[in-house]
């Protein structure tokens, strides 16, 4: 697959269908983004699929692509993205952080077993150009999700508890996240997150970060693979998404014409009563 | 137990602390019109006022709870009443998710209810906090409130 990619990138940048080409370049055994603008260059070029430690669109607290943007505005970039990384440029240009019409999209779909391993829902993009579309992981055949539904309410908080006591604070989940774009932060705010207390106080950190990425979170499950504390971040976050998408029949990430909910009125989005109760 | 009304349970004469974030223009006023009439409702509600619904993140409401709240109160002007157009709006669909998402973190969302009262509801102000006093006596103590070492 790889050598499809590059043989495409090639085309695109000698045709000057693209100025530059967004992707990761492995050197020495160290994978970071790159732009390739040179043809030689993309030798180096490797996938985020083999490498998924490492997601194409947001690796630093700053999007690459919007700073990219922000220093040459006409550049045309052609970008190797995957189901996630599509939704979380929609999700970008959705909250102007992004210039779409700038971008190429270089579509590669993941393997059904990529997909498994990833507990991705959609792991294609809408348009594929490499690859081909496999099955994604629905909800229902997720353990965690499963065992955590399972639980009583005093099961649920000493799970939490327990695995949310093992947080070192590293804001790893936050940094890593595509979707995390304010520049200030309530995870920095003495007010709701102490600084120098460890573990942070239950639930407010994570709380935060989960209310925060309600209408965000396009399921890239980046915070989970960044935790060095192996918390099963992606469990919340995902039950959020299904939430979000029963509450007000919205998906983050899937179009860009799409509004998110929390900030259009109950007219434009309406609230779907019978969605409103909570089983407890 | 799915939504409908919590069990009546005696709780040993347990007293909730209930936190109220009403809006400045039409619950707060509902409040105020309940004083003014002299009509009684439960004591164990703290009043905040806000601006408007609107302003209560749902970071107010946990960190409530945490810091020793039994149960937290939203209260807004009607849909289509609010002051700044659609601030109940985005109250709305913001303790809709909350709610769901306390859920999923252990914390009973039971403690927390959104309920729109206008400034000449005063009787409905007073049977709202009525029953929802109840329902905290009901459910007891909140488990996840930080106890002072």
């Amino acid at each position: 697959m790889i050598g499809k990619v590059r043989e495409l990138a090639k085309e695109w940048l000698t045709t000057k269908k693209v100025d530059a080409i967004f992707g990761l370049r492995k050197q020495n055994n160290d994978v970071a983004p790159y732009l390739f603008t040179d043809v030689k260059e993309l030798k180096d070029l490797v996938l985020s699929i083999d490498n998924r430690i490492c997601f194409t669109v947001r690796p630093s607290k700053q999007n690459i692509v919007h700073l990219i943007q922000k220093n040459s505005p006409d550049m045309k970039i052609g970008i190797i993205a995957r189901g996630c990384d599509e939704r979380a440029l929609i999700e970008l240009a959705k909250r102007f952080q992004i210039d779409l019409e700038k971008i190429e999209i270089l579509g590669v779909a993941c393997t059904n077993k990529d997909a498994e391993e990833c507990l991705c829902p959609i792991p294609y993009p809408k348009t594929i150009i490499i690859g081909e579309k496999a099955e994604g992981v629905s909800l229902d055949k997720i353990k965690n999700v499963e065992s955590l539904l399972g639980k009583t309410l005093e099961e649920k908080a000493a799970f939490w508890k327990e695995q949310l006591s093992k947080c070192i604070k590293c804001y790893g989940c936050r940094n890593v996240c595509p979707m995390c774009i304010c520049k200030e932060c309530k995870l920095e705010e003495d007010l709701w997150v102490k600084s120098g207390e460890l573990p942070p106080d239950f639930p407010m950190y994570h709380f935060i970060r989960f209310y925060h990425m309600a209408d965000r979170c396009i399921e890239c499950g980046q915070c989970e693979k960044a935790c060095p504390a192996g918390i099963p971040l992606l469990t919340i976050s995902k039950l959020v998404r299904k939430d979000v998408k029963e509450l007000f029949d919205y998906e983050a990430g899937k179009d860009v014409e799409q509004e998110s909910p929390l900030v259009t009125t109950l007219d434009e989005t309406p609230l779907k009563e019978e969605a409103k109760d909570v089983a407890v | 137990m799915k939504g409908g009304k919590i069990d009546q349970v005696s709780n040993n004469g347990f007293e909730p602390k209930i936190v109220g974030f009403l809006c400045n223009w039409c619950s707060y006023a509902g409040a105020d019109l309940a004083g003014t009439a002299r009509l009684k409702y439960p004591a164990n509600l703290r009043v905040i006022r806000v601006m408007c619904s609107g302003r209560v993140s749902p970071e107010f409401v946990v960190k409530a709870l945490r810091a020793g709240a039994d149960g937290v109160m939203v209260l807004g002007c009607h849909i289509g009443d609010c002051h700044y157009q659609a601030g109940n709006h985005r109250a709305a669909k913001r303790i809709a998710i909350l709610r769901r998402l306390l859920n999923y973190m252990g914390i009973d969302p039971r403690r927390v209810r959104l309920e729109w009262v206008s400034a000449s509801e005063a009787q409905r102000f007073t049977k709202i906090v009525k029953e929802f006093t109840d329902d905290m006596k009901a459910l007891g103590p909140n488990p996840m409130k930080k106890v002072k070492v």
